[in-house]
């Protein structure tokens, strides 16, 4: 506890400093499907514990649309900021495993204070189901590592975070 | 006992919205396009959420786009349980469906036991056939509206004051399962408290339950209500009250029909 404490501390002090950074790792497994298959769309942000978008971490889709089906993502984030959704957009993935790296960073690209935030991975998918899936976690300067699991959509999901300090 | 009393005061308050409920259903409520999008939207009356009943015209359909201008359908189809009206939306932000009447007088009386009903004022009450009894006439306006958002949401929410308003104030594009959403009521341009409301999800026709939530406003013109489930819902507020002008009416009454969307969380 009081370790935990001290690295809160310091982590502070260094962030404050900006020569911290803190690393999130993202895997996650789109799940393989049966019969006609169109790939999903699929959306990740981070929540703030007000359940306000903080960051907008991925899109992947095809025709804009669709991104209203994202339902949740679309309501917290897509519809309010288009160049936000352009600079995160790239094309649809099909099922398998996908691995993506990020600073923990908000929209404006300052670190994330430390605190209780919740990740949100949404996957859409044309004549077939829809998936959200939230994974809290919690920012106090030490590594993490959280794993989720999806039933439907989504296969299993691994966020890990990590500081270093330079 | 207080279960019999329950029941028989929610039958009394069903008892007098009267009238067949009335709506305007768009195709969709949420819309994402870089380009614009069509739209569809069915007009109608029935007792029975969503499914059609009645036909209705779509005569009075009108569009206040985000930017506040008036529009009109592009083309419309009458059919004998619904009209459908089709709209092209070419602006980001809310708009405003509503398919409302302009405020008239009815007056409602019984002869040799049938009720009748006239479209006329207190003033013209020489018309009625001898023998009327139990006469009593209303000076009312029905609001049947939707909102529908493209892209970024706006408060496309202006009034005109008179009888019975509706003003959200959770934004109709951000109602959410398990969120509590709020709305406002107006009568006259006022905070109206004691307003009746119900809303009833979509589907009654294959549950035994309507589950109709039941509330009735604040001091704050207000009505409060956590969704359980995402789906479409209408909400029927009714308010009346003695008549302003008592040459004319005896009472001023005032309905709202709202269609709205319950998103998934």
């Amino acid at each position: 506890m009081k370790i935990q404490w001290v690295a809160l501390l310091l982590w502070s002090v260094i962030s404050l400093s900006a020569k911290a950074q803190t690393t999130g790792k993202l895997q996650l497994s789109l799940k393989q499907q049966t019969g006609e298959y169109h790939a999903p769309y699929t959306a990740v942000w981070i929540e703030n514990d007000r359940a306000g978008s903080v960051r907008s971490l991925l899109l992947w889709r095809d025709d804009p649309k669709w991104l209203k089906d994202i339902r949740r993502w679309w309501r917290k984030v897509g519809r309010k900021d288009a160049a936000l959704v352009d600079a995160i957009t790239s094309a649809t993935r099909v099922a398998g495993n996908h691995t993506q790296t990020f600073s923990l960073n908000d929209d404006d690209q300052k670190p994330l204070a430390a605190g209780r935030y919740t990740l949100l991975v949404e996957v859409v998918r044309e004549k077939g189901g829809r998936e959200l899936i939230r994974m809290p976690f919690e920012l106090d300067g030490t590594d993490k590592n959280y794993n989720a699991k999806g039933s439907t959509e989504l296969g299993k999901i691994n966020f890990s975070i990590q500081h270093k300090f330079n | 006992m207080k279960k019999t009393i329950a029941i028989v005061l929610a039958s009394l308050l069903s008892f007098q919205l009267a009238a067949h409920s009335r709506w305007v259903l768009p195709s969709h409520f949420t819309l994402s396009s870089e380009e614009g999008e069509w739209i569809m939207m069915d007009v109608t009356a029935s007792n029975e959420t969503f499914n059609v009943d009645k036909p209705m015209g779509s005569d009075k359909v009108m569009i206040t786009k985000p930017d506040g201008s008036k529009s009109r359908p592009s083309s419309s189809y009458r059919g004998h349980r619904k009209s459908v009206v089709d709209f092209f939306m070419d602006d980001a932000g809310t708009y405003k469906v509503t398919n409302n009447g302009e405020p008239s007088y009815m007056t409602r009386f019984k002869l040799n036991d049938k009720r009748q009903r006239r479209w006329i004022s207190k003033s013209d009450l020489g018309q009625l056939p001898k023998g009327a009894t139990d006469i009593e006439t209303r000076y009312g306006l029905a609001r049947i509206e939707s909102y529908i958002t493209m892209n970024n949401p706006t408060d496309n929410f202006v009034t005109d004051g008179r009888l019975l308003e509706l003003v959200p104030v959770t934004h109709p594009s951000d109602i959410a399962q398990e969120e509590p959403a709020t709305f406002k009521l107006l009568f006259n341009g006022k905070a109206q408290s004691g307003v009746m409301v119900e809303i009833t999800r979509e589907g009654v026709r294959y549950r035994n339950d309507p589950q109709t939530i039941t509330l009735t406003s604040n001091a704050k013109g207000e009505v409060s209500f956590t969704p359980v489930h995402a789906g479409r819902y209408l909400l029927i507020a009714e308010h009346e009250q003695k008549a302003a002008n008592q040459k004319l009416a005896d009472k001023d009454a005032g309905e709202v029909f709202l269609s709205f969307e319950v998103l998934l969380n």
